[in-house]
């Protein structure tokens, strides 16, 4: 039992190094994207109990913002960028260049602006991790959601969820100019995935 | 984990992936569900209900919390009703979510799956379905009163329903 978790501890330290790393491309990438104004740090890899997973991110029972994106095929996961209405809004009308949007439908053009920060967000990460475990990995086009924060995650777990009752969760914080943003972005990787990566990170080791 | 509450004030207890939540009126319990299930069982006379939030639809032999699959949660939640000397005959059941939330791509779209192994596992315990929100592709808020056994679901940018 100790020995387990101390593997689990190692494994968890290997992830983090693995995913600063891959949150640096990620943050450069933003930056660009957003002429300088947004940067992303890697806030968490750790292991939860599935049954406080909403609580333990944060998303509660609120409607949120949602762009995901999932990872096709045997090495699978899903990427899930949150924002609550007014930092959605607020990110895409800096994107776009334009005033806060107070239309209550989301135009095409904003739901467009937030895709492809999910996108751009997304294939930095997919990058990172396929030059590691040097294989190809099989990103979807992100999907604009709009529904309760803790619905979009458990479907995001539910390849975890088959083999254990708690889940693998990489968390990523945004910040701007310095401060942190109240957005989330949240990496689930399905259990070949995780292999996957625990044995290239056992290579390099 | 299973959380057995039986209190007697109105706080919604909150009952996460995989939970089994017992209470007496006025309790409630709520939950949030995509492709998950919110399975509500109640007994009207003596007001005592068990909400279940199930995650997959078979165990199939693996271990774990009773409350994440379908087919061995209904036979926990008789087990808690037997437990607190609430007769399991005359219950009613109400359940509400298996989405798919990702639409047609992503991972395990197992919203339809769930829906059909709870209501197996219901027929398997003679006990039938009241009333039920399911399918679709958006997340459900539900609360359960052990009251009265109504379920309210609510669903981002359409009507309040209750079941």
């Amino acid at each position: 039992m100790i020995e387990h978790q101390s593997e689990t501890a190692t494994s968890l330290v290997g992830l983090k190094e693995l995913f600063t790393s891959a949150t640096h491309d990620a943050s450069a990438a933003m930056c660009r994207w957003t002429n300088g104004i947004i940067t992303v740090t890697l806030d968490e890899v750790r292991q939860v109990p599935l049954e406080t997973v909403s609580e333990a991110v944060g998303v509660g029972d609120a409607l949120l913002t949602m762009v995901v994106m999932t990872l096709q095929g045997e090495l699978g996961g899903a990427l899930v960028v949150m924002f609550d209405e007014a930092n959605g809004r607020q990110l895409a009308a800096s994107l776009l260049g334009q005033e806060v949007n107070a239309e209550a439908e989301w135009s095409e053009l904003e739901k467009s602006a937030l895709m492809e920060t999910g996108n751009i967000l997304g294939c930095a990460y997919i990058n990172a991790l396929t030059r590691l475990i040097d294989r190809d990995l099989y990103p979807s086009a992100p999907h604009f959601i709009q529904d309760f924060g803790a619905s979009v995650l458990q479907q995001a777990l539910m390849t975890q969820a088959v083999l254990s009752d708690n889940v693998l969760l990489c968390e990523i914080a945004f910040h701007r100019q310095g401060g942190r943003l109240d957005w989330r972005v949240v990496f689930v990787p399905n259990p070949a995935l995780q292999t996957a990566l625990a044995m290239a990170l056992h290579a390099l080791a | 984990m299973i959380t057995a509450t039986t209190g007697t004030t109105t706080q919604e207890a909150l009952v996460g992936m995989g939970q089994i939540v017992a209470g007496k009126a006025p309790q409630q319990m709520r939950a949030i569900v995509g492709s998950c299930i919110a399975l509500g069982l109640h007994h009207p006379r003596l007001k005592f209900g068990v909400l279940a939030h199930i995650v997959l639809p078979d165990s199939a032999g693996r271990g774990g919390s009773p409350g994440k699959f379908a087919d061995t949660a209904v036979p926990q939640m008789l087990e808690i009703f037997k437990q607190s000397g609430v007769p399991t005959e005359n219950l009613t059941a109400k359940l509400a979510g298996g989405a798919n939330m990702f639409g047609s791509s992503g991972p395990m779209q197992i919203g339809d799956q769930n829906v059909e192994a709870v209501a197996l596992a219901l027929r398997r315990a003679g006990i039938r379905i009241a009333a039920q929100d399911v399918g679709g592709n958006h997340g459900r808020r539900i609360s359960f009163s052990c009251e009265d056994g109504t379920m309210i679901v609510e669903s981002a940018g359409q009507p309040t329903r209750t079941l």
